[in-house]
């Protein structure tokens, strides 16, 4: 009975997966050298031998890594804060960012593009990176957050007597410590961020797109229906490989702190 | 206890500069935005409260309303307990769950403009892998609203479903197993056991699926409008389907004054949720 309910939710979650699968490795739209529905990697070939998708992988891999840094690094000691310390205005802190979280991207995709069309940072992944730190910094510090709370308090006092405080404390006690946590965190601020459409979307209007907008970009009049579904397929790669990485943290998760 | 240190605010600072930048900065020029007609950035006018007032007043936001909170209601409804049960039933596999959660979590790294791409393509009537059995069976989305609704339902759990059952799982792993031995020594029946120990444990995990659920499904957009863009006569016309309109019509202060109201509408039920949230637990 249990099984059968596993089946059912695997042919759930997996039939969209195979159809986009199964059409990336089908010639879907004929030329001269390969007939409509035949079977192969020609799709792939295609995607990486165009500079502009390649471009975009790399673009995507940039603003990603960049915004995942961004999260942790500045997550971090707000997290610390929080999970040590009692401080005016803790709670409504914690209240904002949580208001943050949930304020939906169309709202502000208007003004975000005039400000930062004015700081230089429209069509570019740095952009992207920051602004997408709207919605995964409060991720980020509530996931470090309750990791370093589970972490007993003497811990920290015995590294102070160890005489290592601030920015040694952090590299060499801490972060060894919460390892998993950051993992985690560094997981769900991928899987917002790397599928996000708006902001991706306003913030490049000509150049430095990432991938979602070059997959976007390709629908067109004939549009190659395999081609797109191989580029789909090959952005799915890093995700997956988030997803294998923090599997065994993954049940960690984050709680709702306000 | 923690200790209190108002020094803490030196680590906090970062994060509140960062968020200054990308979030109130913008609100504040949104909310700035709605009081004005906006024809280029040069030319701006003060208008006051009248397109906020234009907005309220109009049947079609009203009907939007209506139409977006009912697609909330719907998504929450269908998969916080789907993902609840998904999640019991990895439990009672050990070790092995950790398969299960990874399969739930592959729609989470597919990006947002695909998703709906991936569902056209599986019912398309010639070629998809469901298509032929869907049409045979009159299964008809462009036409026919409520199967309009059906689709983006079930494209939106698809989607989202690995959140509420790895977000669920993590609060249900996390019981001390001293608690289910005590239950089962009392004989406890699965329901009690699950509505007394397991459901108060994992109500802070819960509250922030309610919460992220609420939010991307009261302001879904890729989805539907991928899918059928509003259509069948309006029936899947959501709130942001109306934004959108808006700023592609470059009419950018009534879009910032809707903008705003919909900021507020989240905020007000993110509050009141916090604060029964708050009041539960003293």
């Amino acid at each position: 009975m249990r099984h059968l309910g596993i089946a059912a939710l695997a042919v759930f979650i997996l039939l969209p997966l195979v159809q986009a699968i199964l059409l990336s490795f089908t010639a879907t739209l004929p030329t001269d050298a390969v007939a409509a529905g035949s079977i192969g990697l020609m799709n792939y070939g295609n995607v990486l031998a165009e500079p502009e998708l390649r471009a975009a992988m790399l673009n995507s891999l940039i603003y990603v890594v960049l915004n995942v840094a961004l999260c942790i690094s500045i997550g971090l000691p707000a997290a610390y804060a929080l999970a040590r310390y009692r401080f005016t205005g803790d709670r409504h802190f914690l209240l904002m960012i949580l208001a943050f979280r949930v304020t939906p991207p169309v709202v502000l995709s208007l003004p975000i593009f005039i400000l930062f069309s004015q700081f230089g940072l429209v069509n570019s992944p740095v952009g992207i990176a920051l602004v997408h730190c709207l919605f995964n910094l409060p991720v980020a510090i509530w996931i470090l957050e309750s990791f370093i709370r589970a972490v007993p308090r003497e811990f920290d006092e015995t590294a102070y007597l160890d005489g290592h405080t601030g920015p040694s404390f952090f590299f060499r006690h801490l972060i060894p410590q919460i390892a998993p946590g950051i993992g985690v965190a560094a997981f769900f601020c991928f899987i917002f961020s790397w599928v996000e459409v708006v902001f991706a979307r306003i913030l490049t209007v000509t150049g430095g797109k990432p991938i979602t907008m070059a997959i976007q970009a390709m629908f067109s009049f004939q549009t190659d229906i395999g081609m797109v579904m191989a580029m789909t397929c090959l952005s799915l790669v890093p995700g997956v490989a988030m997803i294998w990485f923090v599997r065994n943290h993954l049940a960690r998760g984050f709680t709702l702190r306000a | 206890m923690r200790p209190q240190d108002n020094r803490a605010w030196f680590l906090v600072l970062p994060a509140l500069a960062l968020l200054g930048l990308v979030g109130a900065l913008p609100l504040l020029a949104v909310i700035n935005y709605g009081f004005h007609d906006i024809f280029t950035l040069q030319d701006v006018f003060w208008v006051g409260p009248q397109w906020f007032a234009d907005i309220l007043q109009s049947d079609r936001f009203l009907a939007s309303l209506g139409r977006s909170l009912l697609f909330s209601t719907l998504a929450l409804g269908i998969q916080v307990p789907l993902g609840i049960g998904v999640a019991l039933l990895l439990l009672t596999y050990g070790k092995r769950a950790v398969w299960g959660l990874m399969l739930v979590a592959l729609p989470l790294v597919v990006p947002w403009n695909m998703i709906p791409m991936f569902w056209l393509g599986l019912i398309q009537p010639e070629t998809g892998l469901l298509g032929p059995s869907l049409a045979a069976i009159g299964f008809d989305w462009k036409f026919t609203g409520w199967h309009t609704w059906a689709l983006i339902l079930v494209v939106d759990t698809w989607h989202w479903l690995g959140l509420v059952v790895v977000l669920a799982y993590a609060g249900l792993s996390a019981i001390p197993p001293a608690y289910m031995q005590a239950a089962a020594i009392d004989g406890a029946s699965p329901w009690a056991t699950f509505r007394f120990i397991q459901l108060p444990r994992i109500a802070g995990a819960l509250a922030i699926v309610f919460l992220l659920r609420f939010v991307d499904s009261f302001m879904i957009y890729t989805e539907a409008f991928a899918i059928n863009a509003g259509g069948p006569n309006d029936a899947t016309r959501f709130l942001t389907l109306e934004l959108g309109e808006e700023i592609k019509g470059f009419s950018y202060g009534q879009a910032a004054a809707r903008a705003t109201l919909y900021f507020l509408i989240v905020l007000a039920v993110v509050w009141a949720f916090v604060a029964t949230t708050r009041e539960r637990e003293g």
